[in-house]
């Protein structure tokens, strides 16, 4: 059928409003490249066949549309008119979908669940992805069948064009479209009506050309494909209208070639239009004529670049050709040529259509209208995301992306595809418009939004983009071509450990002239991923080639085995894996106590930053056991077994008199560790504690339900040796001063006070009878064996140490119930980083329909009964005759993202609730206890730590170190054990002379252990969990909780390890082969 | 006539010169490698860049390129420009060393040694030859082929072309000193015309007219494994 005239036309369009039914259910199932890709096809024909064979077919309609935007959901269903939206749906589940949709009904278990209460969300509306979306151009694409122009022409279709042919003049649609303010959405963001504008005033007569630029080919971007695949009438009605209004003769969609079923449906869409005769001479009946060709790509990214573009529709070489003439000017064949971008067409009807005052209402100023993005990398919900121009990146990452994956922190955006920048998180505040990214150092490019956090290292991601530039450059410009190739040269040796400072000031020197000198749009803007990661993350350039370490574990030559360069003490943990596999536990047991003088202690408490950055974890499995493994090898091999080596050098003093001595205060790990390995330099100690026994925080802070004192006790003594004077009972500032120590005759002070002072939570009452600090509380009994816990007790904090009075106060006979309560989510608890690692395993996991946040920590301490509260703040405490009463909170909500990534609390007005408890622990922080230190020259920053030289832990005062928590506030056992460490090794050669300071370098693994022959079986095994206590027991006991693995046990988890080390030392592996066959 | 302004003197020039016809006749140097007279402008190598227009809208064009516009203010010596050239000559010496062209170009502008990791390529893909062959010497027997750092010139499938006459004006335009074939496999040679050449400078032999100011010379660096 052919529709002759403008009135034909609506008659048609009537008819077929009318034939719809706007009330009656319908089934809409995306089924673009990515819903096929996710098994949509297979939904499909599940809910045809059901609605076939339960004979709903008038009751049930099925609509197959283009994807809707949130692909990572699909194959998922959507109902209309009622919104109800089946995300990630199992082609069973189609049936139950459309029985319950016959019956008006909803499945409830199918539906979005909020990720942070937990309860299902059933319209689609209302789903956080989708809610503060604007989506003009996408929600098209749901009640759109592509391949049925009647489905268009219903929605409203066409209506636009006919709408600009009434007005029977072309200049009409073109001060509609000037007047919108639409910026062009292929990336420059040239305003479309000025463009226009121009191509309108070339000479007619020789015909002008209209194209559409669909060689969409930015790694990650996708938009494009989704409206051409979804509605592909929309752009040819575009085309059609920029053709009247311009005088256009001639329409091309130069469409890539990789995308099969968007050329396939538009060109059926092509078909439909001519057949209808909205399309080719004489369009309805007018005198306007236009039709529209498609030209297949090449395959070449450059091809994107309007000059290249012009040439390979014209049959050449891809390649841009320098400007001036302009395409507007002298494009395909010479002729005046105009390119706009396929999302820039898609939003022609809709200006027309609702006219430009009101498009141009959306958005900011001088960028009107929405824009898509697609929103990929480290992020919960991938997908295409359309919002107003003008949102702020925060909204769009946070409200509609739902934050960071798991435990992960996003340090950066990076916008506009392989040669935009990357915006670090302290700029997503930024409302996002062409003019606002370019300003800082992005561009918006066709729309590509990679999210990454730091797990992602900017060095190496620079290096991705620059070596796609460098492949896909045409190669005709010099600079571009020997540019992008060298700047990879560049990045390549700075990955690699082969970089030097003069590497980052070329590199620099280079990108800026590339951006200056290159003919086209994809030189120019190929130095943006390096000058935009300069500019905002030179320190990670610098970490590269000052210190040879990639903090993100990307770079495999300054990252060497992960587990051993995550370890603050360089275990290798890798090399004791592999020796438990091979049997050989004493030779695990030397590895383990070589680096780490507390191996008994670290398998106990440590925090394992080996796990999470284990290659197993961060590849989608979860982490080896470490810890457990480490437990396993110091339960059974007894400390004997490990001779220190003592290092016998010839010190700088002369012969006859003793080198320097050193007093080291504090007996923590710090301390410890830093008398260990100066005893191990031949050097004599003096550990001055404060407390009876030492040990610091490892006695006073940490139950024996977690490091049973006899562990603890044993291994401490074991470090005192000969060398090592202990001085029990002298605290520094009451007893004793730097400056007397200096008299005492020693060479140099090593401060490790530790942080045993709690933060007051400042409200008013803390001082009542039955009011601690988590420290006090834990010290009395821990030390001195008192129970100070009665009755009711309430516990506020969500950090380890709250936890672990919660625990304590548990075990304690005075106490009835404990009840801990924090401000913000479980998910959000400090306390989890300590013990088992959710984030990796969880994380991971954690798809973004899974809710519940299972921490381990704190679940181990709710399943012995500790009642935890969230969302609450305490306002006051009460008292009763001088003594605790209880306590009044607030309920909060979570407000905007703080500087911590973290969403910060806020207070909900009239909320206030009261709780009656008999005692209050407070456990909101730590902080040293320092402030003795400023009467003897030195300075105390705000929070009570003192201020150190990071490498070599010098303080201000020469010949005074400092180290631990002290010097980091509350921190971990082992960053403890490796500040002492480090201490030691600087305070010997300050002692001697030296310059302290030393190369830092990356330790690659350089033993080559055989690999164990892996069988099928070997690839069912999950990761281990040691053995505990059962709840009911630990309740009333301080027996430790934990116990060692069973040892075949502990062998299955060591066969599980992926042994990164074999990359390192198979080739040495191979040239002692070698050389030992040619001996 | 068109009015413009090069390096704050005002000229005139007659239409449809381009701004390096007009320095040129002004007596204004700009160094070029891939432009000749009586072959189509081309823009590749970079090299005659200038800046135009004035405040944060001035920017870099090609000058070979660049028709001169009437009120135009061109800018051939700026720091910026200065920058840059130096940058693409270095670029050009670690790419190309052996090339006499390339070395006195960047002796002329003071670049005497280059940072990047020495190469030894015989070709900057400036595309003289291409042109020459095909406007001069309407044969179009050798094109360019791949892209990015895989181009290269050269006959279709390697195979000698029917349309070259052998007459050598590739080698004539070469600045890289270099031949438009491999003259060791002479069965797929272009022309054959450099079965006449010594190879230059393999082994160190005398060779003045390839030696330059730099030290050591990086001419007598080429390959020779």
């Amino acid at each position: 059928m052919r529709l002759n005239s403008l009135d034909d036309f609506e008659r048609h369009v009537a008819s077929l409003t009318a034939e719809q039914d706007a009330s009656a259910c319908t089934l809409v199932i995306p089924a673009g490249t990515c819903g096929r890709a996710s098994g949509a096809d297979e939904l499909i024909s599940v809910v045809r066949r059901t609605v076939d064979s339960k004979g709903l077919a008038d009751r049930v309609h099925v609509r197959i549309t283009g994807c809707h935007g949130f692909c990572e959901m699909e194959p998922s269903i959507l109902v209309m008119p009622s919104d109800v939206f089946y995300p990630k749906l199992r082609a069973e589940d189609g049936a139950r979908i459309v029985e319950a949709a016959a019956r008006g009904e909803t499945v409830t278990d199918l539906l979005w669940i909020d990720s942070i209460d937990g309860s299902p969300i059933p319209r689609q509306r209302d789903i956080p992805f989708f809610k503060t979306q604007q989506r003009t151009i996408l929600a098209r694409n749901e009640r759109v069948v592509p391949g049925d122009i009647s489905s268009y022409l219903a929605d409203g279709g066409y209506g636009p064009l006919v709408k600009a042919l009434r007005r029977n003049t072309p200049t009409w649609a073109l001060e509609e479209v000037k007047a919108s303010g639409l910026r062009g959405r292929g990336g420059a963001g040239f305003p479309t009506g000025m463009k226009w504008e121009m191509l309108a005033k070339q000479p007619t007569g020789h015909g002008k050309y209209m194209v559409c630029n669909a060689d969409e080919g930015d790694p990650g971007a996708y938009m494009d494909r989704s409206v051409l695949e979804g509605n592909p009438h929309s752009v040819i009605e575009g085309m059609l209208i920029g053709a009247y209004a311009t005088g256009a003769t001639d329409g091309i969609i130069y469409i890539r070639a990789e995308y099969p079923l968007a050329i396939d449906h538009l060109l059926t869409a092509l078909e439909q239009a001519r057949a209808l005769g909205l399309l080719g001479a004489h369009i309805l009946g007018t005198d306007f004529s236009f039709d529209i060709e498609v030209v297949e790509g090449a395959g070449a990214f450059v091809c994107g670049e309007e000059t290249a573009l012009i040439r390979s529709i014209e049959g050449k070489m891809g390649e841009p050709k320098q400007r001036p003439p302009f395409p507007i000017q002298q494009g395909i064949n010479g002729k005046p040529t105009s390119i706009n971008n396929v999302e820039t067409w898609a939003n022609i009807p809709v200006i027309i259509g609702e006219g430009a005052d009101r498009y141009a209402r959306v958005g900011t100023e001088r960028n009107a209208g929405t824009k898509i993005f697609s929103l990929v990398g480290k992020i919960k919900h991938t997908g295409l995301v359309e919002a107003p121009m003008g949102m702020t990146i925060k909204q769009i990452v946070y409200d509609i992306g739902g934050g960071a994956v798991g435990k992960g922190k996003i340090k950066a955006v990076q916008t506009g595809g392989p040669s935009g920048g990357c915006i670090p998180a302290k700029l997503f505040d930024l409302a996002i418009d062409y003019d606002s990214l370019a300003q800082v150092g992005a561009i918006m490019g066709s729309g590509g939004m990679i999210v990454m956090d730091e797990g992602t290292c900017m060095v190496d991601i620079a290096k991705y983009f620059v070596g796609f530039l460098k492949g896909e450059s045409c190669g005709k410009c010099f600079t571009c071509r020997k540019g992008t190739q060298r700047m990879y040269e560049l990045l390549d040796d700075i990955t690699n450990g082969r970089g030097t400072p003069a590497h980052l000031e070329l590199l620099e020197e280079l990108a800026r002239v590339i951006k200056d000198t290159t003919m086209c749009g994809l030189g120019q803007t190929a130095a943006n991923p390096v000058l935009s990661t300069l500019r905002y993350f030179r320190h990670e350039y610098e970490r590269h080639v000052l210190d040879n370490r990639c903090d993100a574990f990307v770079c495999a030559h300054l990252t060497g085995a992960s587990c051993q360069t995550a370890c603050p003490v360089d275990t290798p943990p890798w090399r004791y894996v592999a020796l438990i596999e091979q049997g050989e536990l004493e030779a695990a047991y030397n590895v383990i106590r070589e680096a780490n003088p507390l191996p008994g202690v670290s398998a106990r408490v440590c925090d394992r930053e080996c796990e999470r950055h284990c290659k197993l974890g961060a590849t989608g499995g979860e982490p080896i056991a470490i810890r457990t493994l480490k437990r396993f090898v110091t339960d059974r091999v007894a400390p004997q077994a490990f001779t220190p080596r003592r290092i016998t050098r010839l010190d700088t003093a002369p012969a006859g008199e003793t080198p320097p001595s050193v007093a080291i205060v504090g007996t923590g790990p710090a301390g410890l560790a830093a008398a260990h390995y100066l005893s191990l330099c031949g050097r004599k100690v003096t550990l001055i504690e404060a407390e009876a026994e030492p040990g610091g925080m490892l006695m006073t802070a940490i139950p024996p339900y977690r490091l049973p004192r006899d562990v603890a006790r044993a291994e401490v003594k074991a470090l005192l040796d000969e060398n090592i004077t202990l001085r029990c009972g002298v605290k520094l500032g009451r007893d004793i001063t730097i400056d007397d120590l200096f008299e005492e005759g020693h060479g140099a002070v090593f401060l490790a006070l530790g942080a045993h002072k709690s933060w007051p939570l400042g409200v008013e009452g803390e001082t009542l009878d039955g009011v601690y600090s988590s420290i006090e509380f834990l010290r009395a009994f821990n030390l001195h064996g008192e129970q100070w816990g009665r009755g009711r007790v309430g516990i506020i904090g969500g950090g380890n140490s709250a936890v672990d009075a919660a625990r304590v106060a548990l075990r304690q006979e005075t106490v009835d119930s404990v009840m801990l309560l924090y401000r913000r989510t479980c998910d959000e608890m400090p306390a989890y980083a300590e013990e088992v690692d959710a984030a990796i395993e969880e994380g991971i996991r954690l798809e973004t329909l899974v809710s519940p946040v299972r921490i381990r920590y704190i679940e181990a301490a709710m399943k012995e009964g500790v009642q935890v509260e969230t969302f609450v703040s305490p306002v006051k405490i009460e008292s009763e005759d001088g003594h605790l009463a209880g306590i009044e909170c607030v309920r909060n909500n979570l407000g905007d993202v703080d500087a911590s990534g973290r969403r910060k609390p806020v207070p909900i007005p009239g909320s206030e609730f009261h709780i009656a408890l008999d005692t209050l622990i407070v456990a909101i922080g730590e902080r040293p206890d320092s402030d003795c230190l400023e009467s003897m020259g030195l300075s105390i920053e705000k929070d009570g730590r003192l201020e150190v030289n990071p490498k070599t832990f010098a303080t201000s005062r020469k010949g005074v170190f400092a180290g631990g928590d002290l010097t980091t506030g509350p921190n971990t056992v082992v960053g403890a054990l490796a500040a002492g460490k480090q201490a030691a090794i600087s305070i010997d050669r300050y002692l001697q002379g030296l310059p302290m300071e030393t190369a830092a370098a990356v330790n690659l693994p350089d033993t080559y252990l055989a690999p164990p022959t892996l069988t099928d079986a070997d690839e069912e095994v999950t990761r281990i969990t040691p053995p505990t206590l059962p709840a009911e027991e630990r309740k009333t006991s301080f027996a430790e909780v934990e116990s060692s693995p069973a040892p075949e046990d502990a062998l299955r988890e060591a066969r599980r390890c992926m042994r990164c080390d074999l990359q390192f030392t198979c080739a040495l592996a191979e040239t002692a082969e070698a050389t030992g066959a040619e001996q | 006539m068109i009015h413009l302004t090069i390096n704050g003197l005002a000229v005139s020039v007659e239409e449809g010169a381009t701004v390096l016809e007009a320095a040129r006749f002004y007596g204004m140097p700009i160094p070029t490698l891939c432009h000749m007279d009586g072959l189509s402008p081309y823009g590749a190598c970079r090299l005659c860049v200038v800046e135009i227009g004035e405040g944060p809208r001035a920017k870099m064009v090609t000058s070979c390129t660049y028709p001169a516009e009437e009120g135009l203010t061109v800018r051939t010596a700026s720091d910026r420009v200065i920058r840059a050239r130096k940058m693409i000559l270095e670029l050009l010496l670690a790419s190309c060393p052996q090339s006499r062209t390339i070395q006195d170009l960047a002796a002329a502008h003071d670049v005497r040694q280059q940072r990047f990791r020495q190469e030894h390529d015989d070709c900057i893909l400036c595309g003289l030859c291409v042109r020459m062959c095909e406007e001069q010497m309407m044969a179009k027997a050798i094109g360019f082929r791949h892209r990015g750092e895989k181009r290269d010139i050269g006959t279709p499938f390697d195979k000698h072309s029917e349309e070259c006459r052998l007459c050598g004006g590739c080698m004539y335009v070469c600045p890289a000193c270099q031949l438009r074939c491999t003259y060791t496999d002479t069965e797929n040679a272009v022309c054959g015309g450099c079965a006449n050449l010594a190879p230059p400078c393999v082994d160190k032999d005398p060779f003045d007219d390839m030696m330059c100011s730099m030290a050591p010379c990086v001419a007598c660096e080429i390959k020779t494994d």
